[in-house]
């Protein structure tokens, strides 16, 4: 009696196992790193209604970020400039430009300007600005380098392994809370240790909890 | 990577996973998606839309949709900032400001939490002079009424819509039409109000309308303190009463804990007076005399229990042995034989303690009472010496002179002497005594004005409704009971354009200034004059009262017996009670007051502080009435979870029905009668969504006027119906399980360490114990304990590890001395932690919601007959909620991590990481975890056996709403809107399938902690001080028997409190080490008294079941006594 099965079937069972295998790591791979914050989050750059370069702005101005974001030492929330405060000075500089006409309207109809969300953490986490802004992490551990963006990205991830992996080991973003703002800072410079961060871990109690009551409530 | 989003000409509002379809068609994806099948313009004939053009637009929208190439990655949310920041606003940062809640003569004064302009929590104003912050369940509630979806949103006309102008002009016209004759023919219905700003309003239009009359109603009227103290004064007086003063206090049905105006007031003053430290601090001594179980009744050192009639009959044999020689007194005594039961031993003992401390005791009679029994009590207060000392008498805020009787108005109306009627508030309808058939009188006016913050009962009899607006929307000012003027402060603009009171009264006198505020202002210049006015006014709202303006206490002439003699002569006996001849009590309830608060959901869940019933009204009946009529049992209606008899009360030819309850504590033959339920809700106007068929009877149809609040021959017929009612504790007895401990004032003097001796783990083994510290061996390693930062540990990576802080450990202590049950507590955790209500049917399977309960147990003298003992219980009252247990049950066992440990000692909840297999709850030993069976935030009540496949909402189906908004919940959008305005943003708003419990407001904690880590910057100060925030448990409490603080600082009150000897933990022999310890109740009992017992009764049922001797000195942990093992089980 002829074998109804040729041969090779009987390999079948290994190469689906491991074909199979193969697949499903694939998709787990694909899983684990497209879905992950690191790739859906970081290099979100939506097109604003009004394009401010931050990079004028910031570096070339030297413009302090809390001129505009003038909550962030106060409150959880760090908050978009209204209108009138681009008016501050788009009343004289700029005055008839194109590119103003929404930031004018706006002023002047009390309509607010729409612009797209960048960075946002889910709703069942409280995050503070007041309390990092204040002891010492500047905007740059979380914002990247905004002072040299045209258009806001998202620079990094902030998952929960982000916001952990500092609070587990604050001392190498801590500063001198006067230079919070000043992006381009680097241990080591004016005066400052090298060991400042680790040393203010130290004398400023920073107890960077890692509970879940740090954040969920 | 870029994302270009489509172009945003316009703000739009809300979270949109995808566009509309026009706003796709322009999206640069779609169009480059199209252009590569179908050429621009090819196909296409001209139309604007043409069919193939829509079916394209649609499959690209479902593309899009389906691949989540741009919507289901994040949705794209939009930031609208400010055109124009206003000046100071910090968004994120709560803002407070200081108002009052206007109650009927008074006022409570608050501080209200507003976030982005939305008002959302309620707290009480500690730096009025008059009070610690403390508020009562009614005011924690009401910012739920100001969301309200059911409140009137609009100017009606005979029920149809008008605009607001047109009501305007329409108060005008009548202001003019009524200047040219006085008045005559124009009458004014209103509720007691302290505004002074109303007083000014109501003189002005008394000069511009002479012939106008002016009545007052209030179907529970707290009047009647003022009006007997003026009438035997001569001079209009108010009672004032300082029981934190008094040592003996005699309650003669007054209710002042839970029943009378200003309680948050009496409350703190009682527990001042019973607060102890050490043994041997003087504590007062509470006797009530009451037909009703009422919370002061419970919280009694010695309760006669009398039927509600036969108070006089008591109060007048107290008073013939204090003031023997006052001839109208002994007259009266004479007229009132002692009612059949009253030991006359009682009734002397009682007078000779009151008479043992002149000075400093006082005499109360509650609002039920007739005119005679609230002289009496002056008089007493007079020959007690307690005038200037615990009681003080001042000119009464709310002067209306000529205000006259609903009665009075009735007649005027059926004489046909009216032409229009303004109702201001109220609603008489409803609450008018049913033998003035008011729904028919009103109507007898030719043109009906009401200004109403519901379309209620009162809506449909009415012809111009105006919506009222919420207290949190107007400004007003008004006095609390010390007299201090204090704002009523809006925190928001009307929501639906509502007027107050004065805007109404101001408009219809035609005067030049009509809106609130200015009459507010105007008021208050009258008060403090013109200078520095503006910095005057900003104080005031600033502060939230006017220093320096309470009343001053009047100096009154000594009563005189005529004029007492007066008052008594008038008072008729009433029969005492029988089987035939059921007495009836109303008496004001404790969630829905009179009825304004049936549409409250949180005051309609508020377990009865007594009762523990949710969603109802019972029938109150004693255990022999019940027996007599052959109701079904408290146990049986135990074993059947709840499942009463339908009882049928006639009246003087009325009748309704309702369900019989049981009550412990009731006097014999009495029958208690809530207002307030049995409200429906109709197209004509009545209760809201919530109310609506909330209870079976409307207690109003049987009170008619003259037996307001006790009426004489009921009868009481079981119709063999029966229903089930709601009860959030079945079972009231501890089993002689030491849950909560007590002891008499003399034992806690002999015996001071009485709570920790008591129970298991005061004498077991089976402990192993700590030879270091003393204690009990922990089970397992405390998950922070083992590392120490300081000493470290060899071998360790140190680096990832996290430790215990030493910076706050957080910790709770309530003193059951002080707790009285009032349940403002558990209003105020409601509210703060945005927890869902869950309707009667999920209450009645115990799914009840609340993060803190408040525990209720009766126990009786067991040596009587058998059923006898629960008839005269000794009541006590526990808030329960979680312990945070540093040995957690609840941490053990659950497999997912999502309740674990902090370093600060909270035991915390991830709501994300629950999957809801309830081990948790099933291990925990205080019953404190809570199950969101289901999405009770975002489905209505009932439909939450509805799948939302099958149900179809508002024109669409429930899943498709859901798949395009998955923030939208099923509630009608109106509801919707309105309900999320009310929450708390700092508290998650929890899920279906997830455990939720106490969180000892980690929000605050940490809010707290933040602040302080701002103002430390660069330093190391990082530790909250001492009093920096309050739980909100602990900030409404008025007896101020919360107290929650840092155990690491020795000097919090919470450290001092947990090192009195009174502190022990309930459930202590589990080890769980609760971070929530109690300090045991004393009772300050007359040893002289007939009902005098030696050892409370829950502690007599703990030594009778053998536990333990409540009262033995067992040498802490004394496992070194050899003979202890061999006694083991044996005591």
């Amino acid at each position: 009696m002829p074998a109804i099965f040729p041969k090779w079937t009987n390999r079948l069972p290994a190469m689906l196992i491991v074909g199979v295998m193969l697949a499903g790591g694939g998709a787990g791979a694909g899983i684990w790193y497209y879905f992950s914050p690191k790739y859906t989050r970081v290099g979100y750059q939506p097109i604003q209604p009004v394009s401010f370069p931050h990079s004028v702005h910031v570096d070339q101005l030297g413009l302090d970020c809390r001129y505009c974001h003038s909550a962030v030492e106060k409150s959880w929330y760090s908050n978009v400039p209204s209108a009138n405060t681009c008016m501050n000075c788009h009343n004289q500089v700029l005055k008839e430009d194109p590119k103003l006409a929404l930031v004018r309207d706006s002023f002047n109809t009390g309509k607010p300007i729409p612009w797209v969300q960048v960075h946002k953490v889910p709703d069942y986490v409280y995050f503070n600005h007041a309390v990092h802004v204040n002891r010492g992490v500047s905007c740059v551990h979380c914002h990247g380098q905004i002072d040299k963006m045209e258009e806001v990205q998202h620079a990094k991830p902030l998952s929960m392994t982000f916001c952990l992996d500092c609070h587990r080991n604050p001392g190498p973003n801590l500063r001198p809370p006067g230079k919070v703002t000043d992006l381009a800072w680097m241990p080591g410079t004016g005066g400052v240790p090298m060991d400042y961060g680790a040393k203010a871990v130290t004398n400023w109690h920073v107890n960077a909890s890692q509970n879940c009551s740090a954040c969920h409530r | 990577m870029k994302t270009i989003p489509p172009p945003c000409p316009e703000p739009v509002s809300g979270i949109k996973y995808w566009r509309s379809l026009d706003d796709l068609a322009q999206a640069p994806e779609f169009r480059q998606w199209v252009e590569k099948e179908f050429p621009q313009g090819v196909g296409e004939d001209g139309d604007a839309v043409s069919r193939r053009h829509f079916m394209k637009i649609m499959s690209a929208s479902f593309l899009l949709a389906g691949f989540g190439l741009s919507g289901c990655r994040r949705p794209v949310e939009k930031i609208l900032p400010f055109s124009k920041m206003p000046e100071g606003y910090v968004h994120g940062v709560a803002q407070y400001y200081a108002t009052a809640m206007p109650t009927r003569g008074t006022a409570i004064p608050l501080v209200v939490k507003s976030h982005e302009g939305r008002p959302t929590k309620i707290e009480g104003n500690p730096e009025h002079p008059d009070s610690n912050g403390g508020t009562d369940t009614f005011a924690q509630a009401s910012i739920l009424g100001l969301y309200d979806p059911d409140r009137a949103q609009r100017f009606a006309k005979d029920g149809n819509n008008v605009t607001r102008e047109a009501a305007l002009d329409f108060l005008t016209a009548t202001a003019q039409r009524f200047a040219g004759n006085g008045g005559a023919g124009l009458a004014f219905l209103l509720e007691r109000s302290s505004s002074p700003s109303r007083v000014r309003l109501q003189a002005e239009l008394a000069r511009k309308f002479p012939s106008a009359r002016w009545h007052v109603h209030e179907p529970v009227d707290f009047d009647v303190h003022q009006a007997a103290a003026s009438a035997l004064a001569g001079v209009a007086a108010e009672p004032y009463y300082k029981l934190d003063q008094a040592k003996v206090i005699l309650s003669l049905d007054c209710d002042f804990i839970g029943a009378e105006q200003d309680r948050c007031r009496f409350i703190r003053d009682f527990a001042r007076g019973r607060r102890v430290n050490k043994p041997g601090d003087a504590m007062n001594r509470l006797y009530a005399v009451e037909g009703l179980m009422t919370l002061t009744g419970i919280n009694a050192d010695h309760r006669l229990r009398v039927p509600t009639s036969q108070v006089l009959a008591v109060a007048a044999a107290v008073a013939a042995q204090i003031a023997p020689d006052n001839a109208a007194v002994t007259a009266l005594a004479g007229r009132f034989p002692l009612p059949a039961g009253v030991k006359p031993e009682w009734i002397a003992e009682c007078a000779k303690d009151l008479l043992s401390q002149k000075g400093a005791s006082v005499v109360l009679a509650g609002y039920r009472q007739p005119a005679a029994v609230h002289v009496l009590a002056n008089v007493l207060n007079a020959a007690l010496q307690n005038v200037g000392k615990t009681v003080s008498y001042h000119a009464p805020a709310s002067a209306v002179a000529s205000a006259l009787p609903l009665v009075e108005l009735a007649r005027s109306l059926n004489a046909g002497q009216v032409d229009t009627l303004v109702v201001l508030g109220g609603n008489p309808v409803l609450n008018a005594p049913a033998d003035l058939d008011w729904a028919t009188t009103q109507r007898k006016a030719k043109t009906v004005v009401r200004l109403g913050y519901y379309e209620d009962e009162t809506f449909a009899a009415s012809n111009w409704h105006l919506p009222a607006a919420h207290y949190l929307e107007s400004w007003g000012d008004a006095r609390t009971s010390d007299g201090t003027l204090v704002p009523v402060q809006p925190l928001i603009e009307p929501l639906f354009g509502g007027l107050t009171e004065l805007e109404v009264l101001a408009r219809l006198g035609g005067l030049p200034a009509n809106r609130s505020h200015d009459i507010a202002r105007e008021t208050f210049r009258g008060a403090v004059g013109a200078d520095n006015f503006e910095d005057k006014w900003k104080k005031f709202l600033h502060d939230g009262y006017l220093a320096g303006s309470a009343a001053k206490p009047l100096t009154l002439a000594a009563f005189t017996p005529d004029r007492a003699g007066a008052a008594f002569t008038a008072a008729a006996p009433l029969p005492a009670p029988g089987k035939d001849n059921l007495e009836v009590v109303f008496h004001r309830d404790y969630k829905m007051d009179d009825g304004r608060w049936t549409n409250n959901g949180w005051l309609q869940e508020l377990p009865d502080p007594i009762t523990k019933i949710v969603w109802d009204g019972v029938v109150l009946v004693s255990r022999k009435t019940a027996e007599e009529l052959g109701l079904r049992s408290a146990q049986q209606t135990e074993r059947e979870h709840g499942v009463v008899d339908v009882v049928e009360i006639e009246l003087n030819g009325r009748k309704i029905k309702g369900p019989a309850w049981i009550q412990p504590g009731l006097a014999d033959y009495t029958v208690g009668l809530s207002l307030g339920y049995g409200r429906k809700r109709d197209v004509k106007g009545g209760t809201g969504r919530v109310g609506h068929g909330a209870g079976m009877y409307n207690a109003y149809a049987l009170r008619t006027s003259g037996a307001e609040h006790i009426a004489a021959g009921a009868k009481v017929r079981k119709t063999g119906e029966s229903v089930t009612v709601a009860s959030t504790q079945e079972h009231g007895s501890m089993e002689g399980r030491p849950i909560i401990r007590e002891a008499n004032a003399e034992q806690f003097k002999a015996h001071p360490k009485f709570a920790k001796n008591m129970d298991l783990e005061s004498h077991t083994e089976h402990l192993i114990m700590d030879p270091k510290t003393g204690m009990p061996k922990m089970i397992y390693e405390h998950p922070y304990e083992g590392y120490d930062k300081r000493k470290g540990q060899s071998g360790k990576d140190l680096s990832q590890q996290v430790f215990k802080s030493d910076t706050h450990q957080w910790g709770m202590s309530i003193d059951l001395n002080g707790c009285v049950g009032c349940s403002a507590c558990v209003v105020a955790c409601q509210s703060e932690n945005n927890i869902p209500i869950v309707g009667k049917d999920q209450v009645s399977r115990n799914r009840e919601m609340h993060w803190l309960r408040i525990d209720r147990y009766y126990s009786g003298a067991r040596e009587k007959h058998h059923n006898e003992h629960v008839d005269d219980p000794q009541t006590v009252v526990m808030p329960m909620t979680c312990q945070h247990c540093e040995n957690a049950p609840c941490e053990s066992v659950c497999p997912v991590n999502a309740t674990v440990h902090d370093e600060e000692g909270l035991n915390v909840m991830a709501y994300n990481r629950c999957v809801g297999t309830r081990y948790c709850s099933n291990n925990c030993p205080y019953k404190v975890r809570r199950f969101n069976f289901f999405d009770f935030t975002k489905r209505p009540l009932g439909e939450l056996y509805k799948s939302p496949v099958t149900s179809f909402n508002e024109g669409e189906w429930e899943v498709l709403r859901w798949w395009k908004d998955p923030e939208k919940s099923s509630r009608p959008e109106d509801e919707w809107e309105l309900l999320k305005l009310a929450r708390n943003p700092d508290v998650s708003v929890r899920m279906r399938g997830v455990m939720e419990k106490c969180t000892f407001c980690v929000q605050r904690i940490e809010t707290a902690k933040i602040s302080q880590k701002v103002k430390a910057g660069a330093s190391g100060d990082v530790r909250v001080p001492e009093g920096t925030f309050k739980t909100a448990c602990q900030q409404a409490c008025p007896a101020e028997a919360i107290v929650f603080g840092n155990l690491l600082d020795p000097d919090s009150r919470v450290s001092q409190l947990k090192k009195q000897e009174r502190d022990y933990s309930v459930l202590g022999f589990l080890d769980t080490r609760p971070r929530l310890t109690y300090l045991a109740r004393v009772r300050n009992p007359n040893p002289k008294m007939p009902d005098f017992r030696e050892v409370p009764l829950n502690i007599k049922e703990y030594w009778d079941q053998q536990l333990g001797e409540p009262y033995a000195e067992h040498a802490a942990h004394s496992h070194d006594a050899p003979a202890h093992g061999e006694k083991k089980g044996a005591h």
